[in-house]
C-alpha cells in the first residue's frame, strides 16, 4: 500500500507581532506594515531601518563575505506567524517492566521522555515525565526507534534523517546531556532491536533496504558485523525490526517500496553519509510492493532469502511500523499505521495469512500507530500514537473495537499534533489558500 | 518526500516519492488514503530515487529529479514507464545531487539547486540556470555560486516569474557532530540557515538581493520555499525546527529586491 502524506497547514496558529528588534547586528529588521504600502514608505522604512548601505547595522561576522557592503532588502525578520508543536510526539515506545520505566522517543522536539509505567491521565492534563533526553549536545536529530539494554541500563535511539547517528544514554540521563556512546549508522536508519543472547543489535535502514548487525557496545566509525541486503532478501523500505535472540531470528516490517537501483547485492559496504548508492546498481524502476513481515536467520548476512513472509491482501497491513514479539505465547504485535491498528499474528505465521487478533476501532483511540511493545511482566500492550498526543495499554490479549486499559498524555487532551516529521519542501495552494508540506 | 508542486491551473498536487522510484499526481482536494491520479514511475523514466518536482505550466512539462544526478522532463500528464523528453547531465552541466527545481517560462529558463557533497565548508553549491531546452550535457546559462552567495547546502527553490526572482532555501550548515566537544551541538548557532532571493539573471559569486535571516526569524535550517504574491508572504519551513513559518515580506514583491530605488 502506498500513501502520500501532505500536511495543509492551518494558516494561522500562532500569530508573532512583527516589531523592530535591536540594533544587534541584525540587517534589517523590518517593522509592522500596514497594507496598502507603496514604495515611497517602503523606502523609508528601509532608510529608518538601515538597511540602505548607510552602514548604520552590520552583519555579524559569521555572515558571508561581501555581505556587509551589499545592498539586501528583509533581514532578521520575526514571522507573522508559526505552525509549529509545542508538545513532544510519541513515536517508539519501550518498556523496562523491572523498574517500571516507559521510553518514548519524541521526533518533534528530537528528544527522549520516560515516563513511569502506571502514569495515566486521568484528566484532560498531560502526565509529568520522569525525565526527558533533550538538547544540542545529545546529538539527536530526526530520531526514530528507541529500545532498551535492560542488562546495562542503557537507552538506544537512532537518527532517520539529518543526522546518521546511532545514540546511547545511561538511564539515569537527563537534559541536554551528551550521549554516553555514538555509533555511524547508515543513512535512513529507524529500528533497533537488541539480541542479549547474541550480544548484537540490529538496525534497519529505509532507501537501500537492508539491515545491519553491529556488535553491543559498538561505537565511533565501527563496521557492521554483517548486513542483511539485495533482491532474495525481499526487504522493501523496512522498518521496525525484533531481534529473537531466543528463536535466533530477525522479524522486520516493510513498507514495500522499492527504490529505482536494484539493491546492492550480498555483504557490500552499507551506504554511508555522502554517497546516495552504495555502488551504481542496475536501474529496474521503482515498484511499490505490497508491505509485509520477514523473518530472517539471526546469523543471515547478504542477500538472504526470508525463512518466512507474511504478505497479502488478507493481512491487513499498511504502513507496518513498529514490531514486538512475544515468544510466550509465540505473537508478533505490528504497529500498522495506515489504518490506525495493532494486528497481531503467530509468530510463525507465513504467507498471506490474517492476523489472530486486531485491535481497531473507535474505542481503541489508536491513531497513527508508530510503536508498539509488549509488557509481558504485567501482560500488557502498549501502543504509542503519532496521531494524537496519547500512548495507550491494553492488556495483551485485546481484540477488537475495545478501549485502553490507561491513557497516557503527554499534552492537554485535544491539543491538535501538527503532524510535521523532518519537514523538507513546501507549497502554496492558492485556489484554497492553503500551504502544503510534505514529511 | 523532499519534494512538492501544487499546479493551480488543473488543480493537482504533485509530489516525488524518493523511496518508490516515483512521482504521484493527486487531485488538489485529495486527503488521507487517495489515490493518485497518474503514477510515473519504471525503469524507461530514470527515476531512480527523486527529491523534488516542479511544473513549468506554460509548456505544460513535468520537470523531475532523476535522485540519479539528472534532470529530467516529461509532457505533464505523462504516467507509467516512459521516456523523458529530454535530460539534462553531466559533467558539463555540473549537475549532481539536486535538492530543488524550478522553471520561469518568461525567460525560458530552468532553475537548478544544486549540490556538491565536498565535505567541508567551502561549498560548491549552486544555483544552476539552463535554457528551458537544453538537452544533453550542457553547461548551465547562469550559475550563483561562491562564497559571497552564501549558498551552503542549497534545499528547495521556486520562482517568482513576475518579478524574475529565484527564492531559495539555504541551510548554511553541514551537519558536524562530535561527541568528544566539550559542548558538542550538531548545528553551529552562528551559522543558522535562511531564505535568499536572487535575480534570475545574477550570476556568479553575487550576495542576494534579499534575505531572511537571524535569531528574530526562527529559522535554523530552512528546507523548503514558497511564495504568496497576492498577501507578500514568504513561506519557509525548517527542518530542524519541524516549524512552518510565515513572513511579510513586501519589499520582496512591490521592488526589486536589494534596490534602494527601482531597478538595481
Amino acid at each position: 500500500m502506498r500513501r502520500v502524506a501532505i500536511t495543509a497547514a492551518a494558516m494561522v496558529v500562532l500569530g508573532l507581532a512583527r516589531s523592530r528588534t535591536p540594533s544587534d547586528g541584525a540587517l534589517c529588521p523590518t517593522p509592522r506594515l500596514s497594507s496598502p504600502i507603496n514604495e515611497a514608505r517602503l523606502l523609508a522604512l528601509e532608510r529608518e531601518n538601515g538597511c540602505l548601505d548607510d552602514g548604520q547595522d552590520q552583519p555579524p561576522a559569521s555572515w558571508p563575505p561581501g555581505w556587509k557592503s551589499a545592498t539586501m532588502s528583509g533581514g532578521d525578520v520575526p514571522p507573522v506567524r508559526v505552525v509549529s508543536d509545542p508538545y513532544p510526539t510519541l513515536h517508539s515506545v519501550v518498556v523496562d517492566a523491572e523498574r517500571d520505566r516507559v521510553v518514548f522517543s519524541d521526533p518533534n522536539r528530537h528528544a527522549l521522555w520516560t515516563y513511569d509505567r502506571l502514569a495515566e491521565s486521568k484528566t484532560r492534563r498531560e502526565v509529568e515525565p520522569l525525565g526527558g533526553i533533550r538538547g544540542p549536545a545529545t546529538g539527536m536529530m530526526f530520531i526514530a526507534a528507541v529500545t532498551l539494554d535492560r542488562e546495562k541500563k542503557e537507552i538506544y535511539t537512532v537518527d532517520n534523517d539529518i543526522g546518521d547517528r546511532l545514540m546511547v544514554f545511561p538511564y539515569d540521563a537527563d537534559g541536554n546531556v551528551k550521549p554516553k556512546r555514538v555509533l555511524d549508522v547508515p543513512h535512513q536508519a529507524w529500528g533497533i532491536s537488541i539480541s542479549d543472547e547474541r550480544n548484537e543489535f540490529a538496525v534497519t535502514v529505509e532507501a537501500p533496504r537492508e539491515i545491519v548487525i553491529y556488535r553491543k557496545g559498538a561505537e565511533g566509525h565501527e563496521a557492521p558485523l554483517r548486513t542483511i541486503r539485495g533482491p532474495k532478501t525481499h526487504l522493501g523500505d523496512p522498518h521496525g525490526v525484533f531481534f529473537d535472540g531466543v528463536n535466533n531470528e530477525l522479524v522486520v516490517t516493510n513498507h514495500g517500496n522499492q527504490g529505482g537501483r536494484a539493491p546492492a547485492p550480498g555483504d557490500a559496504p552499507a551506504r554511508q553519509r555522502g554517497s546516495r548508492v552504495a555502488e551504481p546498481q542496475p536501474i529496474e524502476g521503482g515498484k511499490f510492493e505490497e508491505p509485509s513481515i520477514t523473518v530472517y536467520p539471526g546469523d543471515a548476512k547478504g542477500d538472504a532469502a526470508p525463512l518466512r513472509r507474511i504478505q497479502g491482501d488478507k493481512t491487513g497491513l499498511n504502513w507496518p511500523m513498529a514490531i514486538d514479539v512475544d515468544r510466550g505465547r509465540n505473537e508478533i504485535a505490528v504497529a500498522n499505521d495506515g489504518d490506525s491498528s495493532i494486528r497481531i499474528f503467530r509468530r510463525t505465521d507465513t504467507g498471506n495469512v490474517a492476523p489472530v487478533r486486531v485491535i481497531h476501532g473507535p474505542r481503541t483511540l489508536i491513531n497513527g500507530p508508530m510503536g508498539v511493545a509488549y509488557d509481558l511482566k504485567n501482560g500488557e500492550i502498549w501502543v504509542a500514537n503519532y496521531g494524537d498526543h496519547t500512548a495507550l495499554v491494553f492488556p495483551i490479549a485485546a481484540n477488537g473495537n475495545v478501549a485502553p486499559k490507561r491513557i497516557l498524555r503527554n499534552a492537554p487532551q485535544g491539543a491538535p499534533t501538527v503532524g510535521f516529521g523532518n519537514p523538507g519542501a513546501v507549497a502554496y495552494d492558492s485556489k484554497r489558500d492553503e500551504i502544503l508540506v510534505p514529511n | 518526500m523532499h519534494g512538492i508542486f501544487y499546479d493551480p491551473i488543473h488543480d493537482e498536487i504533485v509530489v516525488p516519492v524518493a523511496l518508490g522510484g516515483a512521482v504521484l499526481t493527486l487531485p488538489g482536494d485529495a486527503a488521507g488514503d487517495a489515490p493518485p491520479k497518474r503514477t510515473l514511475q519504471g525503469p524507461k523514466t530514470g527515476i531512480v530515487q527523486p527529491d523534488t518536482v516542479y511544473v513549468d505550466l506554460v509548456h505544460d512539462e513535468l520537470i523531475v529529479e532523476s535522485g540519479d544526478d539528472s534532470v529530467l522532463v516529461f509532457p505533464r500528464t505523462a504516467q507509467g514507464d516512459v521516456a523523458p523528453s529530454r535530460r539534462i547531465g553531466g559533467p558539463n552541466s555540473e549537475v549532481s545531487d539536486i535538492y530543488g527545481l524550478a522553471a520561469d517560462a518568461k525567460r525560458d529558463c530552468l532553475v537548478v539547486a544544486n549540490r556538491v557533497r565536498n565535505g567541508v565548508r567551502a561549498s560548491d553549491d549552486a544555483i544552476l540556470v539552463f535554457n528551458r531546452t537544453d538537452n544533453g550535457d550542457p553547461k548551465p546559462r547562469n550559475k550563483i555560486a561562491g562564497p559571497h552567495t552564501g549558498i551552503i547546502k542549497i534545499r528547495q527553490v521556486d520562482v517568482d516569474e513576475e518579478r524574475g526572482l529565484i527564492f531559495a532555501t539555504i541551510k548554511n550548515n553541514f551537519e558536524n557532530y562530535n561527541v568528544a566537544d566539550p559542548h558538542p551541538s550538531p548545528w553551529d548557532p552562528d551559522r543558522t540557515g535562511f531564505i535568499g532571493v536572487w535575480s534570475i539573471d545574477d550570476n556568479g559569486d553575487v550576495p542576494p538581493r534579499g534575505v531572511i535571516k537571524g535569531p528574530a526569524t526562527g529559522l535554523v535550517w530552512p528546507a523548503g520555499v514558497a511564495f504568496n504574491p497576492k498577501n507578500h508572504e514568504i513561506y519557509a519551513i525548517d527542518s530542524v525546527s519541524n516549524a512552518l513559518f510565515m513572513f511579510k515580506m513586501p519589499e520582496f514583491f512591490l521592488k526589486a529586491p536589494g534596490s534602494p530605488s527601482p531597478g538595481r
